[in-house]
C-alpha cells in the first residue's frame, strides 16, 4: 500500500487556508489543531507523474472525482479510492499520493500529486503448481497493462510430471474501467495422458468469457469450443476405450458462480464441536450428466471417475467403477461423501510454529458411481445407494501454504464392488481438490 | 518396437484357432473412405476371403484413429489387433493359413518383388491422385475425409491429412511428378503385371496368392472408382487380361460372399 503525505503546517509559512480554520491559541502558541472534516478545499491541480504507456483517458476518468472534493477528509478519501482502483485495474504497480497546498497560494487551494510506477512491459516467471497427485512446472510470460488500459496478456507453457504438457495464451480487458467486469479470451493446446483409463488426449480450444459481479457474488459466463483428439495410450489399451479414439468437438457454455468467504481453503473449519479443538467436518459431492441428444453417447474424457487418496480413500486413483482390462471406463453419475474429525498432533510438537500445519484425522468416506436411468429414477437412485463403496481410516494431514494438501493415511476399504481396485493399508495423497 | 510387439503377438496368437468373431474395421465405404484406404481395405478383405477365413466387416468413422498403427484396415482377432496388409498376412500364416506355401523360393521372392512394386507405384499413385491432384482433392477426397465431422473439423482434418500426404510424397519424389508422369508409372506397373499374368488364371498358376489379393485390391479400386478425369481407369482398362482378372476374382470371392 502506498502512503498519503500531507505537509505539516509550520508557523512561518502557514497557508492561508489553515489560518482561518480552528486554531486554538490558548494552550501553546505553536500548536495547530485542524479539523480535517471541516477544512474546506479546492483542488486546483492534479499531477500524475510516471505515465509512459498508460492512456490518459483512463487515468483522467479515475482522477476526475478528486476535483469535486469539498473537504480535506473527502479529498484524502477520494485520492485513496482512485489509487486503489487504478491498482486493481492493473495499471500501476504502486501509487504514492502527495497532497500539498497549491503553489499560487490561492485560498483553500490544493494540489494532488500521484507518483505512479508502471509495470514492466514484459514480465515472466516460473512456478510450480500441484494438482491431484500430479505436479507441473509453469513458465509464464506476461504483458501487464499491455495497451495502456489495464489489458493483460499472458503466454503459458506447462510441463507436468505425468507426460502432460501444454501451452495457452490469455487476454483479458476490463470493461468500462471497472476492475470487476472484464472480458477474456483464451486459446490453448494441452496434451495429457490418462493411464487409469489407457488413453491420451490432445485438446485444442478457445474460450471467451465475461466476468461480472452481483450483490451475491461473482459470475463468470464462458463459451468454450474444444477439439479433442483422443488416442489409445498403448497396445494394451482395452478395446472399449480404443473404440472411442478419434476427433470430437465439444462446445460448452459454462456459468460459474462463486462466493468465497472461506478463511482457509485447505483445512476449512465448519464449527468446532469439542473444546479440545477437534474439528468435525462433513462434505458431500455429486454429479449427473446427460446428453441433450438421446442418440449421442458421452465420451470417456467427459465422464466421472471415482477413487483416489484425496477423494474415496482406500481405492486406487480412479479405481472405482467399471473397468475393461485395467482401464477405468467411468460413469455418468456419482456421489461422494466424507466425514472427518481433525485434531492436532498428539503432544503438540512444534506448537505455534511448524507443528500447526499438521493435523491428525479420522475419516469415513463413501461413494458410488453408475448410470442413472431417467425413465426409472427411483430404482436408479436406490441402486446408487445399495451398491455403495465405503472405507474408513486415519492419518496425518499437512497443509502447505494454504494451497496444497498432503495426506498419509491408513485406510480400510469396507465395501468394494466387482471390478474395483481397492488399495487397503497405507496410502499417500497430494493435491488441491479433496473431500 | 511395434514390429517386435507384432512378432510376439503373432507368436502368442498362433496357438489359438481362428475364432468366429473376427472383425475387420474400416471407414464408411459409401460416404467416407478415400481411394488409397479403400484399396488397402479391399486387398486385406480379398486375402482373408482367399484363405477361406470367416470375418465380418464393421464400418466406423474413427477406424483410422482406432487402428494401432493409425492406418486402415485392421482386424480384431480375440484380444489381438493387427493392422495393414503385411502384418495381417504374417498373423494369418501363424494360424496355419498360407497362400504361398506351394511356391518355390524363387517364386516367393518374385512375388515379394511384385507386391513391393504395387505398394510403391500404385500406392503412391493413388495417394498422388487422391490428395495432390487439385480437382479430385477438392471435389472428392477432402469432402469425403471430413464428411463425418462438424465444422471446423470437417475442414481442418482433411487439410492436415493432405499436408501429411504431401510431405510423404515430397520425401519420395512423387510430389514433383506431373499427372502424365504418374499415369505413365501406373501404365508401366500394369504392363509388368499384365506380362506376368499372361493368360493364366492367377499370377502363380491355378491357386491365388497374396499377390493376387493385392493386385485385385488396387486394380479393382482404380477400375470402379469414378473420379473426375478418370485417368487411372482409362490406363487399367487398356490391359484386357487385368480387367478380366479383376472380374474373375470378384465373381469367385465376392459374389459368393455377398450372396
Amino acid at each position: 500500500m502506498g502512503t498519503v503525505h500531507a505537509k505539516a503546517p509550520t508557523v512561518d509559512s502557514q497557508p492561508s487556508g489553515l489560518k482561518t480554520s480552528s486554531v486554538s491559541g490558548d494552550n501553546k502558541k505553536n500548536d495547530v489543531y485542524v479539523k480535517f472534516d471541516k477544512l474546506p478545499v479546492r483542488v486546483q491541480r492534479v499531477v500524475v507523474d510516471g505515465l509512459t504507456r498508460t492512456k490518459d483517458d483512463v487515468v483522467i476518468k479515475e482522477i476526475k472525482p478528486l476535483l469535486g472534493a469539498k473537504t480535506f477528509d473527502e479529498l484524502v478519501q477520494l485520492s485513496y479510492n482512485a489509487k486503489v482502483k487504478m491498482e486493481r485495474l492493473g495499471l500501476f504497480k504502486n501509487v504514492v499520493i502527495a497532497i500539498d497546498v497549491s503553489k499560487d497560494k490561492a485560498e483553500h487551494g490544493y494540489e494532488v500529486m500521484f507518483e505512479v510506477q508502471e509495470f514492466r512491459q514484459i514480465d515472466g516467471g516460473i512456478h510450480t503448481t500441484i494438482s491431484n497427485n500430479d505436479g507441473s512446472l509453469d513458465f509464464q510470460v506476461k504483458a501487464p497493462n499491455m495497451m495502456g488500459r489495464g489489458e493483460r496478456f499472458s503466454l503459458d507453457y506447462t510441463l507436468g510430471t505425468k507426460r502432460t504438457h501444454g501451452y495457452s495464451a490469455y487476454f483479458r480487458k476490463p470493461l468500462n474501467n471497472n476492475p470487476d467486469i472484464f472480458v477474456g479470451c483464451t486459446g490453448y493446446q494441452f496434451h495429457g495422458e490418462f493411464p487409469w483409463s489407457g488413453y491420451k488426449q490432445t485438446d485444442r480450444g478457445m474460450a471467451f468469457d465475461l466476468t461480472f459481479p452481483t450483490f451475491l457474488g461473482s459470475h463468470n459466463l464462458q463459451w468454450e469450443g474444444v477439439w479433442r483428439d483422443l488416442r489409445a495410450l498403448s497396445r494394451d489399451t482395452s478395446f472399449s476405450v480404443r473404440e472411442q479414439a478419434g476427433h470430437s468437438l465439444k462446445s460448452s457454455l459454462k456459468h460459474t458462480f462463486s462466493i468465497d468467504s472461506r478463511n482457509n481453503p485447505v483445512l476449512p473449519s465448519v464449527g468446532a464441536l469439542w473444546q479440545t479443538s477437534q474439528i468435525f467436518q462433513v462434505s458431500f459431492a455429486g454429479g449427473i450428466m446427460r446428453t441433450l441428444d438421446p442418440r449421442a453417447s458421452i465420451c470417456i474424457s467427459d465422464r466421472f471417475f471415482l477413487g483416489g487418496p484425496l477423494t474415496l480413500r482406500g481405492f486406487n486413483m480412479k479405481g472405482c467403477g467399471p473397468h475393461s482390462h485395467d482401464n477405468a471406463l467411468g460413469a455418468e453419475s456419482y456421489w461422494l461423501a466424507a466425514a472427518h474429525v481433525y485434531s492436532p498432533l498428539p503432544f503438540r510438537p512444534g506448537r505455534g510454529r511448524f507443528g500447526d500445519l499438521f493435523k491428525t484425522h479420522f475419516f469415513v468416506n463413501a461413494g458410488n458411481l453408475g448410470t442413472i436411468d431417467f425413465n426409472n429414477l427411483s430404482a436408479s437412485f436406490n441402486d446408487m445407494f445399495t451398491t455403495l463403496r465405503w472405507s474408513y481410516g486415519f492419518g496425518i494431514v499437512l497443509c502447505m501454504g494454504n494451497l496444497a494438501r498432503l495426506e498419509l493415511n491408513y485406510v480400510i476399504p469396507m465395501r468394494v464392488q466387482k471390478g474395483d481396485k481397492a488399495n487397503p493399508g497405507l496410502q499417500f495423497g497430494i493435491g488441491v481438490q479433496f473431500l | 518396437m511395434s514390429l517386435v510387439v507384432d512378432a510376439v503377438q503373432a507368436t502368442i496368437g498362433a496357438s489359438e484357432p481362428w475364432p468366429d468373431d473376427v472383425i475387420l474395421y474400416q471407414q464408411y465405404q459409401v460416404e467416407q473412405i478415400t481411394l488409397p484406404d479403400y484399396a488397402q481395405c479391399l486387398a486385406v478383405e480379398t486375402f482373408l476371403h482367399m484363405c477361406g477365413l470367416r470375418f465380418r466387416v464393421e464400418q466406423r468413422t474413427n477406424a483410422e484413429e482406432m487402428s494401432p498403427s493409425g492406418k486402415v484396415p485392421f482386424i480384431q482377432v480375440g484380444p489381438y489387433l493387427v493392422s495393414e496388409f503385411d502384418p495381417v498376412v504374417g498373423f494369418v500364416s501363424t494360424k496355419g493359413f498360407n497362400l504361398s506355401q506351394s511356391l518355390s523360393d524363387t517364386e516367393r521372392s518374385e512375388m515379394r518383388a511384385y507386391i513391393s512394386m504395387i505398394e510403391n507405384i500404385l500406392g503412391n499413385a493413388e495417394l498422388y491422385m487422391a490428395w495432390l491432384y487439385p480437382d479430385i482433392a477438392a471435389e472428392v477426397t477432402k469432402p469425403r475425409y471430413g464428411c463425418c465431422y462438424p465444422w471446423p473439423l470437417s475442414w481442418i482434418l482433411p487439410w492436415r491429412k493432405q499436408r501429411e500426404v504431401r510431405a510423404r510424397l515430397e520425401a519420395n519424389d512423387w510430389a514433383s511428378k506431373t499427372c502424365e508422369e504418374v499415369c505413365g508409372e501406373v501404365r508401366t506397373c500394369c504392363q509388368a503385371l499384365s506380362e506376368r499374368l499372361e493368360k493364366k488364371k492367377y499370377f502363380f498358376g491355378d491357386k491365388p496368392t497374396e499377390l493376387d489379393a493385392m493386385v485385385f485390391g488396387h486394380l479393382y479400386t482404380l477400375l470402379t472408382t469414378i473420379l473426375p478425369g478418370g485417368h487411372f481407369t482409362a490406363v487399367v482398362q487398356d490391359f484386357d487380361n487385368l480387367a478380366q482378372f479383376c472380374k474373375r476374382i470378384e465373381d469367385s470371392f465376392f459374389k459368393l460372399a455377398f450372396d
